[in-house]
């Protein structure tokens, strides 16, 4: 990796010359919250956004898409459409661009996905560092550093940002775009003080010590029949997580019932039907066994097959849930066997 | 700057299914018919072999998609056989589907059961209703392989004797040495000469060598338990007993996230798991 120092208000001409080819998606206000959006003028750009609603996943797994057009009458695919439009994803905190190498080992692993593949091939990834929240709790997992999955990544230092430079087509892009200039020890010494304030920020202790064990020890615990009294089975959780990737696929039928379309769209483990299969037999019947299952997958399942859990810690079910169940309460009534 | 090459999507999408014409259907019983299909594309049908055990993701435009574990044997090629219930969207479309229509294949996706591993040892298969259909793949790769194998036993149970599945392949069997074969059914009829009873009840009939047998067993969930505890006080080891799984699926490829057993998918770790692997998932017996 190499390093520059790029002005701040170099930026909007960075954002600007990246639109003559990219379409550009980074955080935009939206009343009194953040989104991913495409970014009309540079200077909607608000790289001092808190978190956003929904997670950078649906610009590589899209809420609904098309997988392939069919003909019925000989079972035939008519199309296939693949998204090869070419994007840069401007501003993920590094939570959200760690939540996408989460992400890749699922779709980019064996059999990969090629309608997640083609949009990851066509997505540049500038990420920009951030100050934690009140939810957030990355730390807890090492999710809170990113070292590799982006082509920029921009560290505030003030009156700059101290960009750490991934790839090839992020140094073309910094070098045609913007007048930068190398790093001094002055610059790598703010960027540490810098990140010493930003782990120091942090509000939420979360004891992830022995999870795995805890979750096979503790599996038949009345904490998750607690947590299920809460569970309202909304899915809210599953939506705006950026490492659950559950999905359905249904085929809807033109009106002329001769072709019709194969689309996939997210699901989630807390619905109902989820592990239900033929005569009536469903696997996890009951709220409580659906968010037990939540947990058990992210920071045991998974795990077990990548090495990582599949949490990044960016807060957002905290903020989604209604009924006030997250990873950092769940991992407390883990740890402690009760559920505050 | 150079500029921006858009890179191409992959040739290679495993969603996509491959046209495969049904050509022979068989009435097994009222709710199961036999379905005979061969992929259409005389590469993809020449390539396609597969493990006892593993399913295929039978596709039919406009209704869905369904995971079907594959009943042929894999010493058979060109063509596979799957056993399908009435029971779904899907299983109910593909009912009303004639010989010489056009249906599609996804696969074959999971891991089978150890064939290779079990060869030289003795087999005890036991089946519980639809749970024959891969049990029957294994039980007819052994056939065609029988010399490789010491004792087969074949246990099977039913509720009633209209349900037993391959009726007659088994009749026509019972007076064969090689293979020991014990049909059950719960509520026989006048005209049933086999046992009565839970499939469970057939071990007081058998005799184990717990040292060279492997088991296998397919049935509906409430079976696995009862069938294990018999196998174990005959003292066959926990991970020569092999369990295949049922589970919702969607795409059969370890993503849609459907099929979770514990810390494993069902669609690429199993369906078919050891005994020790299966009592170390949750959730799975």
């Amino acid at each position: 990796m190499f390093f520059r120092v790029i002005p701040k208000d170099v930026i909007p001409d960075l954002v600007r010359g990246l639109s003559e080819q990219y379409e550009v998606i980074g955080p935009v206000a939206r009343g009194d919250a953040f989104v991913y959006a495409p970014v009309e003028d540079p200077a909607d750009l608000r790289l001092d956004y808190d978190t956003t609603v929904l997670p950078a996943k649906r610009w590589f797994f899209p809420e609904s898409e098309e997988l392939m057009r069919f003909r019925v009458s000989d079972n035939a695919v008519v199309e296939e459409k693949f998204d090869t439009t070419p994007r840069v994803l401007f501003g993920l905190h590094p939570c959200d661009v760690n939540s996408l190498l989460l992400m890749d080992n699922v779709f980019l692993g064996d059999r990969p996905d090629p309608y997640y593949k083609a949009r990851r091939d066509n997505t540049l990834i500038v990420g920009v560092s951030c100050m934690p929240t009140d939810l957030c709790f990355c730390d807890a997992w090492g999710t809170d550093e990113t070292h590799w999955g982006f082509d920029i990544f921009l560290s505030d230092i003030g009156d700059g940002y101290y960009a750490s430079i991934r790839s090839v087509m992020g140094a073309e892009l910094v070098d045609r775009y913007v007048a930068c200039r190398a790093i001094t020890d002055a610059d790598t010494q703010a960027f540490q003080e810098r990140s010493a304030a930003f782990k120091a920020a942090f509000t939420n202790d979360v004891d992830t010590s022995q999870l795995p064990v805890l979750l096979d020890a503790k599996f038949d615990s009345d904490i998750w029949d607690k947590l299920g009294e809460k569970c309202l089975g909304c899915g809210a959780c599953s939506v705006v997580c950026p490492t659950c990737y559950c999905f359905d696929v249904h085929d809807e039928l033109e009106a002329d019932q001769l072709h019709g379309t194969r689309v996939r769209t997210w699901d989630s483990c807390q619905f109902k039907q989820f592990a239900a299969v033929a005569h009536g037999q469903n696997f996890r019947d009951t709220r409580a066994s659906r968010v037990k299952y939540r947990y058990y997958h992210k920071q045991w399942g998974y795990l077990s097959k990548f090495e990582r859990v599949l949490c990044v810690g960016c807060g957002r079910c905290t903020r989604a849930c209604k009924a006030q169940i997250n990873p950092v309460r769940v991992v407390r009534a883990l740890q402690t066997g009760v559920v505050e | 700057m150079s500029a921006f090459a858009q890179k191409a999507p992959g040739s290679v999408n495993p969603y996509r299914p491959s046209p495969a014409r049904i050509t022979s259907i068989i009435d097994l019983t009222p709710m199961e018919k036999l379905f005979e299909l061969r992929l259409i594309d005389d590469e993809a049908r020449e390539a396609f072999t597969f493990d006892s055990g593993q399913f295929v993701e039978l596709s039919l435009f406009g209704v869905g998609e369904a995971p079907i574990s594959i009943s042929s044997a894999p010493s058979k090629q060109g063509f596979i056989e799957l056993c399908i219930r009435n029971s779904g969207d899907v299983t109910g479309a593909m009912h009303k589907k004639r010989c010489g229509d056009i249906v599609g294949l996804r696969g074959p996706f999971g891991r089978g059961f150890p064939f290779a591993e079990m060869k030289g040892h003795d087999i005890l298969l036991v089946a519980g209703g639809l749970g024959i259909a891969p049990l029957k793949s294994l039980i007819n790769h052994i056939h065609d392989d029988r010399h490789e194998f010491g004792n087969v036993t074949i246990l099977y149970g039913s509720r009633t004797p209209a349900e037993v599945l391959f009726r007659d392949q088994f009749d026509m069997w019972k007076h064969r040495e090689d293979f020991d074969l014990i049909l059950t059914v719960d509520q026989p009829d006048d005209t049933w000469e086999g046992d009565v009873g839970l499939v469970t009840k057939l071990f007081d009939k058998i005799a184990v060598d717990p040292k060279s047998t492997y088991g296998a067993i397919c049935g509906p969930p409430v079976m696995y338990k009862y069938v294990i505890a018999e196998m174990r006080k005959k003292a066959m080891d926990v991970d020569r007993i092999y369990v295949s799984f049922e589970r919702r699926m969607k795409c059969g490829i370890g993503k849609c996230g459907h099929c979770g057993v514990g810390h494993q998918y069902a669609c690429i770790d199993g369906p078919v798991f050891n005994f020790w692997e299966a009592m170390n998932l949750q959730e799975a017996i």
